[in-house]
């Protein structure tokens, strides 16, 4: 807007200083000229930024074809000396155990850590060319590791939302806790505004209102969640602490009774 | 491979004769360790005997016992890696023939019991020496629900507590035990359980099941099923998953058709205390079957989804798992294990309520007048079945499964 008005200002005095060249002709002579130096502009700045791309995607591609082929080698030879059977009888945390097998994580783990190898070479050789030509990639390097950052952020929340999520419900469920399912959902939409947080603050969106939102809306799911139980759930919740501390007081009379013992002959599990 | 033996002739004199049995004690109360060396010194002479255990056991008490300083175990309810480690250990160290391993409260066993375990072993006719204890129907339940059917069918033994408290060992089968256990050892996991069984059957070993008579169960003081549950099945899991190279090629025990176990349905109405009992368990069914939907079907075929919702609709007296879904249940438990399809605690901690309804229905079925023994037979009988969906769907996990 304010380029428009600038032309429409500096429209008089051009025209009063130029009063042979008012017709058409001129005109568009002008228009081209303009044009062809914005054309020319745009080709040299892709000229120049061409061998960038081009670099950052061989060197992806390079790193990556390097890393499928590490990954396939480390899984073979971690399959040839039965790593996974000599970790599972060393193992002893089951609630921790990875979800993959271990020789598996580790032909991952060097797989993704060549992309991520190819991808910051190719950043940097992609900034080598550009910085040449323009001054904005003083600017969009720094950002493009905060995008980076910003993607690990979002994966790392989703992820630890889940487990946490699972390990809430069904250790809920095994407390025969009736508001189990409740419960999950909220610590997975915790950590998720969490994350959110984190992945705006992270790419420097919203600058104070993100911060201000998402204090607003932490606090409130935590309100919420405290009047809920201090007030609407006053008597479950009372209801499940007696049941708890019931339960506890028979198991330290009889460790390991299931709940209710009426029997004279109390049920052993192992 | 496994037999069941009552006891021996306590005064054979070829056990009299052998030197050097050692018997590995955990910590206990000094009364109890007095009545256990009263007992054993009925049966074996003063100097054939070794005893190993805790310092604080090292008392004089005026015997001509030898005893050695064994290192501290747990000594909680179980034996673990590290009680394997040292039993071998000090047997080599004393040149010992022979090992009897005794758990806490083993007070409770008779003079004629101990020696049965010991001489088993003594007399060279077996390696592994395996307790029967007299257990309460309500004793012992997730051995008789997972443990002891899993290693029948898999492994071939009719061992009913695959778990005791209690073993007599030979040299080399003590040998491949501490072989075992030094793996949990070198990572400092002294706790970790081992599974003699099944490691006795790989190793081609003979194995005996000794009838002991009663005996007091210790249980794990503090620890719930939520904890105990997942242990425990999580370490079979581990094990089978670690020799399924021989279970894969190991043929079930042979059943005749007319040897099979079978239970008549009754009619008859559990006693109210049954009833009493099961309505928490059903309970806990019920609110996981609401909840943890979710989970089950990463893990459960939809025949048995289908199944569940079919029983979660039965009302408390007439709550029945047939036999079958559980063992689809345990079996598909087990493959989730070795796919890691979830998280390996979560996967243990969403059998937990199955288990409770598995034992609801086996409590309505006891209460109704069937042996609970007879059950448990028929049980391990369905686990044997169905064995070739388990190997089929360990070798091709991805084909249809219905």
């Amino acid at each position: 807007m304010q380029h428009v008005f600038a032309i429409m200002l500096q429209a008089e005095p051009y025209r009063a200083a130029q009063p042979l060249y008012a017709d058409n002709v001129s005109m568009w002579r002008h228009m081209s000229g303009a044009l062809h130096q914005s054309l020319y502009r745009v080709v040299t700045l892709l000229t120049t930024i061409l061998p960038g791309v081009l670099a950052f995607i061989v060197s992806l591609a390079v790193f990556t074809l390097a890393g499928m082929v590490i990954s396939a080698l480390l899984r073979r030879a971690l399959v040839a000396f039965r790593f996974d059977d000599r970790f599972a009888h060393g193992q002893s945390s089951v609630a921790w155990a990875p979800s993959s097998s271990l020789s598996e994580l580790i032909a991952r783990v060097s797989f993704w850590a060549c992309v991520l190898l190819g991808l910051i070479i190719g950043v940097s050789a992609f900034d080598a060319a550009y910085a040449t030509a323009a001054a904005p990639s003083i600017s969009f390097l720094p950002y493009f590791t905060r995008i980076v950052g910003a993607v690990f952020l979002l994966v790392a929340g989703n992820v630890i939302a889940r487990f946490l999520a699972r390990s809430v419900l069904i250790g809920a469920v095994n407390e025969q806790l009736q508001y189990a399912r409740f419960l999950s959902l909220g610590v997975k939409w915790l950590v998720l505004v969490l994350t959110a947080a984190m992945v705006l603050d992270h790419l420097q969106i919203g600058g104070l209102v993100a911060e201000l939102a998402f204090g607003i809306l932490f606090g409130g799911i935590v309100l919420t969640l405290a009047l809920a139980v201090g007030l609407g759930s006053r008597d479950l919740v009372s209801r499940s602490l007696e049941s708890h501390v019931e339960r506890t007081n028979e198991r330290s009379v009889a460790p390991m009774a299931s709940p209710v013992q009426s029997s004279a002959d109390p049920i052993l599990h192992i | 491979m496994a037999t069941t033996d009552s006891i021996p002739d306590i005064t054979a004199p070829s056990v009299r004769s052998s030197a050097g049995l050692l018997v590995l004690l955990s910590d206990m109360p000094h009364e109890q360790f007095k009545d256990i060396l009263a007992k054993l010194t009925v049966s074996f002479k003063t100097e054939d005997l070794i005893i190993a255990g805790p310092e604080s056991l090292q008392t004089d008490n005026g015997s001509a016992l030898r005893f050695v300083r064994a290192a501290a175990t747990n000594g909680s309810w179980i034996l673990t890696a590290s009680d394997f480690v040292n039993a071998y250990q000090l047997a080599v160290k004393n040149e010992a023939h022979g090992i009897l391993i005794l758990g806490p409260e083993s007070d409770s066993l008779s003079s004629s019991a101990l020696c049965g375990l010991a001489s088993a072993v003594l007399l060279g006719s077996t390696d592994l020496a395996v307790p029967r204890y007299d257990l309460q129907p309500h004793a012992r339940l997730i051995t008789s629900a997972i443990l002891y059917p899993l290693t029948r069918a898999l492994f071939a033994s009719h061992v009913r507590l695959p778990q005791a408290l209690d073993l007599g060992l030979s040299l080399r089968m003590a040998e491949r035990l501490a072989l075992a256990a030094h793996r949990f050892s070198t990572h400092n996991q002294n706790d970790e359980l081992l599974w003699p069984v099944n490691e006795a059957a790989v190793a081609g070993f003979a194995v005996s099941q000794i009838e002991v008579g009663p005996r007091a169960q210790p249980q794990p003081i503090g620890n719930e099923l939520n904890t105990v549950l997942p242990q425990v099945t999580g370490s079979l899991f581990a094990d089978i998953d670690a020799k399924a190279a021989f279970w894969q090629r190991s043929r079930p025990l042979q059943t005749s058709a007319d040897q099979l176990p079978s239970f008549a349905p009754t009619s008859q109405t559990p006693s109210t205390e049954a009833a009493a009992e099961i309505v928490p368990m059903l309970q806990a069914f019920r609110l996981a079957y609401t909840n943890l939907q979710e989970i089950w079907q990463l893990v459960l075929p939809p025949s048995s989804l289908v199944g569940l919702k079919r029983i979660s609709t039965t009302d408390g007296a007439a709550f029945r798992m047939p036999d079958s879904l559980w063992v689809r249940i345990v079996y598909d438990f087990l493959l989730a294990h070795r796919l890691r399809t979830i998280n390996r605690g979560h996967l243990l901690g969403a059998l937990i309520p199955l288990y409770l309804a598995w034992l609801a229905s086996h409590l309505n079925i006891i209460s109704s007048g069937i042996d609970p023994e007879l059950h448990i037979e028929s049980l391990a009988a369905a686990f044997e079945a169905d064995k070739t969906y388990l190997v089929s769907r360990w070798r091709w996990p991805d084909r249809f499964n219905p």
